[in-house]
Formats: C-alpha cells, structure tokens, sequence
C-alpha cells in the first residue's frame, strides 16, 4: 500500500497548489483598485473551471469503498422539535405549527393588499420587495441551507386542507411533466412580463396563482404539490440537499448534499427534466439580466424578431440544450464505465447531484439581493403605504464576487461529489465507477465556464 | 420518482449475448472482472467465487494505479496550464 500512500502525499501537495492559483487569481481581483492589472475574466471562468476539473480528480483519487459511503452516512437523527414538544406538553407542539402556518396565511393578503395600495415604484412596495427578496432570494435560501419547511408553512395547502372535498387521484400518466411546464411557463412571465416593476401586475399574478393553486390541492391533494406545483416541488428538491431533512422518525442532521449521495431513488425522465430545468431556469434569470443579453436581444430584435420570442427562444432552447447535453453525456456513461445499464436509468440514477449546482447558482445570483436590500425592507415594512422618499440599498463590497464565485464552484464540486459517490453505489471494484463519470464531470466543466461567464457580465440595475 | 429495483435496468447490445451474467441477481456485465468484483462485493461469495473475486481485485489494482498515474498527470498539467493562464492574464496591457 506504500504506493497508494505516495500518491495521496502527492496528491494533497499538488491539490494545495492547484487551490492557490484561483485564490491568487481572486487576491488580484481584491487590489484591482489599486493595482493597474485587474484579473480579466476570462481567468476567473478558465480558474473555476479548472477548480472543478481539478476537484474531479482529486475526488478520482478517493477510491476507498468504505470512506465514500461513510462520508454520506455522517451526522445524526434527532426527533423532531414539534413531536418533542408535542409529547411533553401535547398541545404546545401542534399550536406552534398552526400559529406559524396561519400567520402565514394571514399575511399573504396583507402584502396583496399593500402592492395594490402602496407606491407604484417597485423597491418602494412591499409586495414586489416580498415577493423577490423575503421569498425567492431569502425563503428559498432557507430551503437548501437548512431544511424545507414549505409542506408546513405553505399557505395554499393550508387554505386546501380546510376544503370538505375528497380529492381524487392525479392521473398517474402525466407524471410530474406539468410542473416541468408550470416551472418553465413561470419563469417565461417573470421574464416576458413587466410583473418586476409593475406591483398592480404582480399582486394579480399572485392571485392568480392563489386561485390555481388552492383550486389544484382541493381537486387533486398533496399530489398537486408533489407532481405538479413549481414552487412546492422546487423547495421539496432543495429540501433534499439540505443539512436539515425530515424522515418518518424525526429529523436527520447530516453533511450538505449527503441526503442526495445516499438516497436510493431514481428519478424518472419526467423529474430529470424538473431537476434540468431548475438549474437553467436558475441560470436563464441570471442571463437576461446582463448586459450582453440586453444586447443581443437588442441585435436580434433589430432584424424583426420580436422580444418575447427571443426570449421564449432562449429559455426553451437553453432548457433543450442542457437536458439534450446531459442526456448525451448519461448515453457516454454507457461506454466509458463500460455498463449495459441504460440511458434512463442512468440519468436518473445521476439526475440528484444537479441539484446542489442550482443551490449554488441561487446562492451566487440572489444573496446580493437578499443582503443588499434588507434596510430597504426594513424601511418599507415599518410604513408600508407611505415609506420613506429615500430608501437605502447596499451595495455589494468588492469581494463580494468571490463568494458569487466560491459558490457556483462549491456547488459543482459538491455535485461531483454527490455524483462519485452514487456511482459506488451503482457500479462495483473501483474503476469502473471512476471511469463512468468522466462525461459528466466534462458537463460540469462546461456548465461551470457558462455560469461563471454569466455572474462575470456586468448586470443591468433592478430588482428582479 | 421510482424506488430502485434490485438491480438496474439493463440492455445489451445485439451482438454481444453471452454477457457476464451476475448468478445472484442476473445483472448482465460487460466483462468477467465486473462481474466477480460485483459478486464479491454484493453478494454472499461462495469460496471459489471469493478467490475470482481476489484475483479480479488485484487485476484492478494495478489498472487502478495507472488510472491514478494518469490523474495526478492530469492535475499537473491543469496545474501548469493555470500558470501559464495567469502569467499570460497578468502581463497583458490593461
């Protein structure tokens, strides 16, 4: 084994090198004000790249059976904190939950109420700053970074759990492809509509999705939002990565992402599509919101294209494109392991380490909002019809953009992570599962250059 | 989302019928090493399936110390490729 022992001494000398050279790179970056050579980005793309290239062979290097599948398995269970309370002091448990959930319910039309009546300025309302900040940036932060708590604090569910309608069965046909299409035509209206900076628009949006909802849980149950509701379906797939996740007998407190390295599901075509589509509609925001896209919408729409075709165009193809990508590369597992299992099964089996490359790609594009507009929020929340003429908004330090980065990175590598150690679960020996994963690791690799590039572009100012 | 089957769906390609069967599980394999690493991880080995399986563990062994040969190559040059990307970024005007 003294061989074995030289190349991890060899191994960990070239991976403290290896790590040095992008921290330099991002050192660089920090002094770019005082020094005449600011790093240009293409380095920084080219380094994050090479930081998850190079983390995929170092991960190459962990070829212990027993260490992968103990690394997972680290952590603890602990009951959960209602059924805890609940046993000491029964009602205690159950009031907390039904105060927390019906606060929530109750606010809801509050803030609808405000974005009607308050200022027509979108940072001034506390309906769009809610809706975009409080929520998609901060709540769904919550959901990856500690524990989806959505099934017991969503409003919707609640109000559907009072109706005194049996539920029918959704059919079982249709699988989970209507939230595929509910995420992608969502994420279509908050790009093709002026719903950001409209808060009249946005308050009859979320109506609208309140009517649609409450209606889709009375007529169909939970189904409606384990197969079909976008958002609900979202949070539950964040959920699964987090270090907080709910079992049958409590909670079970472990490392990020080991609940994806170790559950034993595999996903059908209709959820690898769900899981694709969060990671690129998750990018898609951050893209129309740069620069370079205005201009190209700019550029195209100069020759008669109109501009929600283009970016109709962009988010579906995109969507095609990566799905199309990452089918490819599960058809070049086939070869490279080699294994006679098929496509399917393996772009299932590998489908749950995307999903720490969405969380990381949220992280980057919206903590900046979340952080950035929290006095703003502050001052909103305090005087809601009439806030203040001059609201604050942080704007990000100069490092900031090395934890944008950091993140997109940390994100890839633990989805290499995830993905190395489902492949020890699914292949035997030790080579075989290392070499099934060279076509995903080159997505990686390449889907890592695509979100760098995207967080580098200069961001054309908003909220949303 | 499907719980797993015991074994994963497989499908081999017409040419090759007489793939390295699992006798446990019937999961067709590519190669014979597979399919002995397989069963002495998975299974209960009988003593004879125990020693294809040591053999087949050696076999990998060495294939496995070329593969990270080949790694640590690749990290070094990544490694050198990043230096020369940062000298080149550092010594452009601008």
């Amino acid at each position: 084994m003294s061989r074995h022992r030289l190349l991890a001494a060899l191994a960990t000398l070239l991976m403290a090198t290896v790590f040095a050279e992008p921290a330099l790179a991002h050192a660089g970056s920090l002094g770019a004000v005082s020094r005449s050579a600011p790093v240009p980005s293409w380095l920084v793309t080219a380094s994050g790249a090479g930081a998850v290239g190079a983390s995929f062979l170092f991960t190459s290097l962990l070829t212990n059976r027993d260490v992968v599948e103990r690394i997972p398995h680290l952590g603890g269970s602990v009951p959960a904190v209602g059924s805890l309370l609940g046993r000491t002091i029964p009602a205690i448990g159950s009031l907390l939950g039904q105060i927390a959930r019906w606060s929530v319910v109750a606010a809801l039309p509050l803030v609808v109420v405000v974005g009607v009546i308050g200022p027509d300025t979108p940072a001034a309302n506390l309906l769009t700053l809610s809706v975009w900040v409080v929520f998609w940036a901060g709540y769904t932060a919550t959901t990856y970074a500690v524990g989806n708590t959505w099934p017991a604090l969503n409003p919707w569910r609640t109000l559907a759990s009072l109706s005194p309608v049996d539920s029918r069965p959704l059919p079982e046909r249709v699988g989970s492809w209507p939230s595929v299409v509910g995420l992608l035509a969502l994420v279509a209206f908050e790009v093709l509509s002026p719903v950001a900076a409209d808060p009249r628009l946005l308050a009859a949006a979320v109506v609208g999705y309140s009517l649609v909802t409450v209606a889709g849980a009375v007529a169909f149950g939970d189904a409606w939002f384990e197969r079909v509701d976008p958002v609900a379906r979202t949070f539950a797939l964040y959920g699964r990565f987090a270090p907080i996740r709910r079992t049958k007998s409590g909670l079970d407190v472990g490392l990020p992402g080991a609940g994806l390295a170790r559950e034993s599901t595999v996903y059908d075509p209709d959820d690898v599509a769900f899981v694709v589509a969060i990671v690129w509609v998750t990018t898609f925001d951050g893209l129309v919101s740069t620069v370079a896209w205005e201009r190209a919408t700019a550029a195209v729409t100069a020759v008669g294209v109109s501009t929600p075709t283009v970016a109709l165009v962009g988010l579906l193809g995109g969507f095609g494109c990566f799905l199309g990508g990452y089918w490819l590369a599960a058809r070049a597992v086939r070869r490279t392991a080699p294994t006679y299992v098929t496509t399917r099964y393996l772009a299932g089996w590998f489908a749950p380490a995307l999903v720490p490359i969405a969380a990381g790609y949220h992280f980057a594009h919206f903590v900046g909002y979340l952080t950035g507009f929290a006095p703003t929020i502050a001052a909103v929340a305090v005087a809601p019809l009439a806030p203040p003429s001059s609201l604050a908004v942080l704007s990000p330090p100069g490092w900031f953009g090395v934890v944008q980065l950091l993140a997109i990175v940390g994100g890839h590598v633990l989805a290499v992570w995830v993905a190395h150690a489902r492949a020890f679960h699914l292949f035997a020996g030790r080579v075989q599962p290392i070499r099934s994963q060279y076509p995903f690791a080159a997505v990686a690799v390449w889907y890592t250059t695509v979100s760098l590039w995207i967080v580098a572009q200069p961001i054309v100012a908003g909220v949303a | 989302m499907s719980e797993p089957p015991l074994t994963p769906e497989t499908s081999l390609p017409e040419r090759d019928g007489d793939a390295a069967v699992c006798p446990y599980c019937r999961r067709p394999f590519v190669t014979e090493r597979q399919r002995a690493l397989h069963v002495g991880e998975r299974h209960d080995a009988t003593p004879s399936e125990e020693r294809t399986y040591e053999d087949a563990r050696e076999d990998e062994s060495d294939e496995l110390f070329r593969l990270h040969l080949k790694i640590v190559f690749a990290v070094g040059l990544l490694y050198a490729a990043s230096v020369v990307a940062g000298v080149v970024a550092f010594s452009l005007p601008g």
